[in-house]
């Protein structure tokens, strides 16, 4: 559905890239999702591939379309929520949906039904001038939906949100996935891109440094541990072993014909760890 | 076609809940509302005729239409032209009247007279003449005439701000981002946000110079006019509005603006006719002329696509300059 060939991008003429030779695919019904922190080039890709940045290096189609010079009609085809909300401070949550359904060729979702699902409903003849900054990004999504997307962007769909609404955002982005909708997300929190993501770019100054998906990196990036707590002189401590590491593997044996282990845990890595372990750098 | 409208109707919406764009789009109803009590209060000069006193019923007819005094010769009638204030001479000849003009009459005034003595002549109905006298009369009113053109340039300068305002705000709130992901073209958004700079001086002019009491005027000119002129204020608006991040530093750039739009309308107003070349650049000097003309009545479609092509070229010349910036601004 989308295909990356080589994308660099500058904001400024011989300045520096924000966004490095970048490729990849997304195929129809898959969730990628960029993960990395913030100034990564993750809004900067998104911007590109949405056609709200000129392609400059490289070669984009979104949806069959070039993205060097996209026709108005892709637009019918895309949905795209901001990292920052963009509502019309002077229209109602109502009004802001209305004039953007009014937009499109295609037919669109009924606005009260979308705000409904953002859990907007009660404020729908509110001027969003009043609305926090959280009822705002709810709207923003909301207006993603509107013209019922086949690919889908969302730059950081839940970064300040309260972790109530953010589990119903991810709820309602799993959902559009399953009815078919491609999904393009960034993300700078890994329990995002752990939980809807099919595979998982690491984007660290610009650059991509893997993609796979996240069960992929836990098995192979991920050191499988142990924890095991275990009685030793009448006091109970706990230990955490390596499954790989073989000193580590003689002592859970020596532990386990003690027989003093009480309880024993397989601990994953997280996509954190991997992240850390992979691009020497952290997520925030 | 159907997102032009919608974007008209949502600024439309937008604008009434915006203080500022209300009142800008009042302004100039308020303007000339304020400037009627002035004209009102000043008696209009009306048309005064010297005429040699011969006893023929002409005379006494345009005693009865307007102001006349009656010489005995003609020496005394053309000295009396000859002084500062407007006086028509009248001498009536066998072949129908000879009129004596100072050359600083009021233009137009004699084709009145003209018109008036030929109907007397004809033994036309005198009364509707008369109203006919009394319109000229009250155009011939310096502030009122001087006072509405300004009005009008001001209506248009004021179509480019709201624009401005209008452009500021999507950017502001990066509303003009959501806008860019959806399938309305560029061509879309700046005719839909155009429209609305088009509208509010057409309504507006058309309405403060009605209010003013300019009836006899050819409505058809004064609407080609505008659209010309409007279109140089949006060209200028639009520029001004992608180049500025925020409503103040618009505003200060649209009054930058100002300064060489007056500049060439006062020109136009108080410059001799020789030293006129120097505010060719100006479209709002040809748009004054054309005004000018029409509120006189004595525009000719002739003078008036001549001067609106003139504003119009420029305007292109302008925007061509100048739409890579625009349409850069726009993303
Ligand atoms: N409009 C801009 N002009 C100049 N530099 C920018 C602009 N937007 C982003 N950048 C720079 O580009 C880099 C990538 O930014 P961005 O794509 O926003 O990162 P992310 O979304 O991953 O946080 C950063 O170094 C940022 O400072
Ligand atoms: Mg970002």
């Amino acid at each position: 559905m989308i295909t990356v060939q080589g994308l660099s991008h500058c904001y400024k003429k011989g300045g520096p890239a924000a966004v490095k030779d970048a490729s990849f695919e997304i195929a129809k019904g898959e969730v990628l999702g960029f993960l990395g922190p913030s100034g990564a080039g993750k809004s900067t890709t998104q911007g590109v591939l949405t056609g709200l940045l000129p392609l400059q290096t490289g070669q984009v189609n979104v949806a069959g379309f070039d993205m060097r010079h996209p026709k108005r009609e892709l637009y019918n085809l895309l949905g795209v929520s901001f990292e920052q909300s963009n509502v019309y401070a002077k229209l109602t949550a109502l009004e802001n949906l209305q004039f953007y359904a009014g937009l499109f060729d295609v037919p669109t979702e009924d606005p009260m039904k979308l705000l409904a699902l953002v859990g907007l409903d009660h404020v729908a003849r509110k001027r969003t001038g009043e609305f926090s900054k959280g009822m705002k990004h709810r709207l923003t999504f909301a207006r993603s939906l509107i013209n019922k997307p086949d690919v889908w962007f969302l730059d950081e769909p839940t970064t300040g949100l309260d972790p109530a609404i953010a589990h119903d955002i991810k709820g309602i982005i799993r959902e559009k996935n399953q009815k078919g909708a491609t999904i393009f997300l960034t993300t700078h929190n890994m329990q995002v891109a752990d939980e809807l993501c099919h595979r998982v770019a690491f984007i660290v100054d610009g650059e991509i440094r893997l993609i796979d998906s996240p069960r992929n990196l836990k098995l192979q990036y991920g050191e499988r541990v142990v924890e095991v707590e275990h009685t030793a002189d009448g006091a109970l401590k706990t230990e955490r072993m390596s499954l790989s590491a073989r000193e580590d593997q003689q002592r859970l044996n020596h532990l386990l014909e003690q027989g003093t282990v009480q309880t024993m845990h397989t601990k994953e890595a997280t996509l954190e760890e991997i992240f850390i372990a992979v691009t020497g750098r952290g997520l925030s | 076609m159907k997102r032009i409208l919608v974007i008209v109707k949502r600024d439309i919406k937008s604008g009434l809940r915006d203080f500022l764009v209300v009142y800008l789009m009042l302004a100039p109803i308020l303007l000339a509302l304020i400037l009627r009590l002035f004209v009102g209060g000043m008696t209009a000069s009306p048309l005064r005729v010297a005429v040699l006193d011969d006893g023929s019923a002409i005379v006494s007819e345009l005693s009865r239409l307007t102001h006349v005094e009656t010489f005995s010769t003609r020496e005394a009638l053309v000295e009396r032209v000859m002084r500062i204030d407007d006086v028509f001479g009248v001498v009536v000849t066998p072949e129908g009247h000879e009129l004596i003009a100072h050359g600083n009459e009021m233009p137009g005034t004699d084709i009145v007279l003209r018109n008036v003595l030929r109907r007397l002549q004809a033994g036309e109905a005198v009364l509707p003449v008369s109203v006919g006298v009394r319109d000229i009369n009250y155009g011939m009113s310096p502030l009122k005439l001087q006072g509405g053109l300004l009005l009008i340039i001001f209506t248009t300068v004021l179509g480019g701000m709201l624009i401005l305002l209008n452009l500021i705000e999507e950017k502001m709130s990066n509303t003009i981002s959501a806008m860019n992901v959806s399938p309305a073209s560029k061509g879309e958004f700046i005719i839909g946000k155009g429209l609305l700079g088009f509208a509010t001086p057409i309504v507006g002019s058309t309405m403060a110079v009605y209010i003013l009491g300019f009836r006899d005027f050819d409505i058809a000119m004064f609407v080609v006019s505008l659209v010309s002129l409007a279109s140089i204020s949006l060209v200028v608006g639009f520029l001004i509005g992608v180049t500025n991040d925020e409503p103040i530093s618009g505003i200060a750039a649209m009054k930058g603006v100002y300064v060489p739009v007056l500049a060439s309308v006062l020109g136009a107003m108080f410059l001799a006719e020789r030293w006129h070349f120097v505010l060719y650049w100006s479209p709002f000097y040809w748009g004054y002329l054309s005004m000018n003309a029409i509120l006189l009545g004595e525009a000719t479609w002739r003078t008036i696509i001549v001067n609106s092509s003139i504003i119009l070229a420029i305007t292109a010349a302008v925007f061509a300059a100048l739409r890579p910036r625009i349409v850069r601004g726009l993303r």
